[in-house]
């Protein structure tokens, strides 16, 4: 027999589903949202919608075809994911790569990190219904997509890596241009540091919105932008620096608060970074001339470990061989994986209206807007469309008051 | 190297070194000490866990911690070998790290390990799948 | 039904979901829709509920666990309704055809109409797409 206070749980909790598609997130995740009023108590999560089984075909490919497999992973960091699988290869033998490779490997690692940092800022204007800081945030992502169609070739999966160096040269011809794009690239960024320190709309939505303390920083064993923001240290290129990061000067960024509006300004101000280390390794590559690519002809048996620092954290690549061509087993570990699981404890406690951009807070490689659809109709169930609503709404309420 | 001399001291007897290298220490792990060698990695010395991997080789079935020691940039894999293919069982390290809770899901459910003291032994990806795939990292599938 | 496709190719409305992609030709799809690109100049809207589309985006190659979810959004959506095809990945399953997990027949799960692609497509090769539908729609 259900009891008076047993009722008043089942009134007063409901339950908000979000997703399977959600955009948010790289793994399609299914997210229940437990709500008592406007306050989340609980969080579950369901996930495998995008599980593809990368590992389990990389056992078949040899490596120098797993780094195509590899990029295909995520669009967004298709770069990390290669480069710290060609890391775990060279790590089995201790591989030397060129100096000319080193900073071209750089170079096109840190282009990313301003493209995906400034897709992320966008997506999340876009969230909290601010569509302006969408539009100008993905306008000047636009050159630095140019910047990888004349490097590369693509627009996205460049395809420029091997083990032992790189595949592709950049032309000494295109050197000036790309400096010239840079430079209109750091105009712009500076006025969207401002932006993030002036904009009272941003700040009165962002601030102290899914704190994630330190504590709970180090427990979850988050990476990257989230761990930096709650004031953890911890940057791959400073702690154990391949390619040309012990060459090339740059800050890493940390801040104390761990709420969304330091995660902001953490991707901001390391786009400043990284369009100062571009900018170096551009010097560079006018200087130094060389082979691009060492010849590997085997890969001894052996277990290597390869990292790098994506956009979104640590990417983390594992490989074993036996002395074939191929690996007997290889791991990969996007950053995702242990920054997703922080929700638990940033999203708890806050309203409603604040854990969609919570959620999308960690840069949890979504893709795309409104994919949501009704996974069930039953009473005092919402769907996700209204969640975007009442985010979009709190926004154009606070915009009255200013 | 020097760095991670000083843990393979204090640990004595209880860890079997295998493959030292620049920056990457593996070693082997009886099931009962792994408890304390992760208290002791994750509590005293302050790594993060980065992942762990689980392998299928002659020996049996295999779980690999990899732990990150981010003030040196040392990797510290304890490894533990379950004999057993059929039922691989071993404890489960999600009460002292609580980031392993999605990754000891995901080797349970691809690799079918049973980890003891798991706080939430439900699948991970094929959660709600409609053709769950059965063990597919397994050899021999 | 002619004169209903002139109608809707004056103005497409468009629902997007992803199928396990790798997120590329999502973003791409988004791009379609910032200032660069822009899209809506040609009538194309980026809609948030399927019930309100006249062409359905998928990207991907869809695994076991989506399939059926992909094939109920489907069922929900008003008809007639475009399916277009974006990438690589649901034409061909690229590099993923050995996986246990996916979908080796993309067709069965739902009819496609239209395939562009490309790994990912470039966004001028996707406005060409739609523009090659609008056409067909016209007549």
């Amino acid at each position: 027999m259900k009891t008076k206070s047993n009722l008043k749980n089942i009134v007063n909790k409901n339950q908000i589903p979000l997703g399977p598609f959600h955009p948010l997130l790289e793994e399609a995740e299914y997210f229940n949202i437990t709500v008592d009023g406007e306050t989340v108590v609980d969080i579950d999560m369901d996930t495998g919608w995008m599980h593809r089984g990368h590992e389990f075909i990389s056992e078949q490919k040899t490596f120098t075809q797993s780094i195509y497999l590899v990029e295909r992973i995520c669009g967004i960091c298709s770069t990390s994911h290669p480069l710290a699988c060609v890391h775990a290869v060279e790590d089995v033998d201790n591989i030397e790569i060129p100096l000319r490779g080193r900073y071209i490997r750089t170079l096109v690692g840190e282009l990313e990190r301003i493209h995906s940092h400034l897709l992320w800022v966008g997506l999340a204007g876009h969230f909290i219904g601010y569509d302006t800081v969408w539009m100008w945030a993905w306008k000047y992502r636009e050159p630095v997509l140019q910047m990888f169609e004349i490097i590369s070739g693509n627009r996205n999966h460049y395809g420029m890596l091997r083990v032992g160096g790189v595949g592709k040269d950049v032309d000494p011809a295109s050197v000036p241009e790309l400096n010239k794009i840079l430079d209109t690239l750091d105009k712009k960024m500076d006025m969207i540091a401002k932006i993030a320190n002036d904009d009272p709309v941003l700040r009165s939505r962002l601030v102290n919105v899914g704190i994630l303390s330190k504590k709970d920083a180090i427990d979850f064993c988050a990476v990257g932008p989230t761990s930096r923001a709650s004031g953890v240290r911890g940057d791959i290129r400073k702690d154990e620096p391949t390619d040309a990061y012990d060459l090339v000067d740059f800050n890493e960024i940390i801040t104390k608060n761990g709420d969304v509006y330091d995660k902001f300004v953490v991707r901001v101000l390391e786009t400043l970074e990284s369009i100062k280390i571009c900018r170096q390794c551009l010097n560079k590559l006018k200087i130094i001339d060389g082979p691009i690519l060492n010849n590997v002809k085997e890969i001894s048996a052996g277990e290597g470990i390869g990292r790098y620092e994506a956009p979104r954290g640590e990417v983390f690549h594992y490989v074993r061989t036996d002395g074939t061509n191929r690996p007997i087993r290889h791991k990969v570990r996007a950053p995702s994986y242990n920054n997703i699981p922080t929700f638990q404890a940033s999203c708890k406690g806050i309203p409603i209206a604040d854990a969609l951009i919570t959620l999308a807070g960690v840069d949890p490689c979504y893709c795309c807007t409104e994919r949501a659809i009704r996974v069930t109709d039953k009473n005092n169930k919402k769907n996700n469309i209204d969640l975007l609503k009442l985010s979009r709404d709190k926004t154009s309420n606070i915009r009255g008051n200013f | 190297m020097a760095d991670y001399q000083e843990f393979i001291n204090e640990m004595g007897s209880k860890i079997k070194v295998e493959i030292k290298k620049k920056r990457r220490l593996y070693f082997q792990v009886k099931n009962d000490d792994i408890l304390e060698i992760i208290d002791h990695l994750f509590n005293k010395m302050g790594c993060r866990l980065s992942t762990a991997t689980a392998t299928e080789t002659y020996n049996g079935v295999e779980a690999l911690y990899h732990f990150s020691d981010d003030k040196t940039g040392n990797y510290y894999c304890p490894r533990v070998v379950m004999k057993d293919k059929e039922n691989p069982e071993m404890n489960s390290i999600t009460p002292i790290v609580k980031g392993a809770e999605w990754i000891e899901r995901e080797m349970a459910e691809w690799w079918g390990i049973k980890f003891i003291g798991h706080p939430r032994p439900i699948p991970l990806l094929s959660r709600n799948h409609p053709k769950a795939p059965n063990k597919p990292m397994r050899c021999g599938r | 039904m002619g004169w209903y496709n002139k109608r809707l190719a004056k103005s497409l409305w468009v629902f997007h979901i992803s199928g396990s992609p790798c997120n590329n030709c999502d973003i791409e799809i988004l791009d379609l829709i910032t200032p660069k690109y822009d899209v809506e100049r040609l009538g194309i809207k980026l809609v948030g509920s399927i019930r309100h589309a006249d062409v359905l985006l998928v990207t991907g190659v869809f695994n076991e666990k989506v399939a059926p979810k992909i094939k109920k959004i489907y069922e929900q959506a008003p008809k007639p309704i475009f399916v277009v095809a974006i990438g690589s990945c649901p034409s061909s399953g690229t590099v993923f055809k050995n996986s246990y997990n996916i979908v080796e027949n993309r067709e069965s799960v739902i009819p496609i109409d239209m395939y562009i692609p490309g790994c990912p497509p470039k966004p001028e090769a996707m406005i060409e797409g739609v523009a090659k539908l609008m056409e067909k729609l016209n007549g």
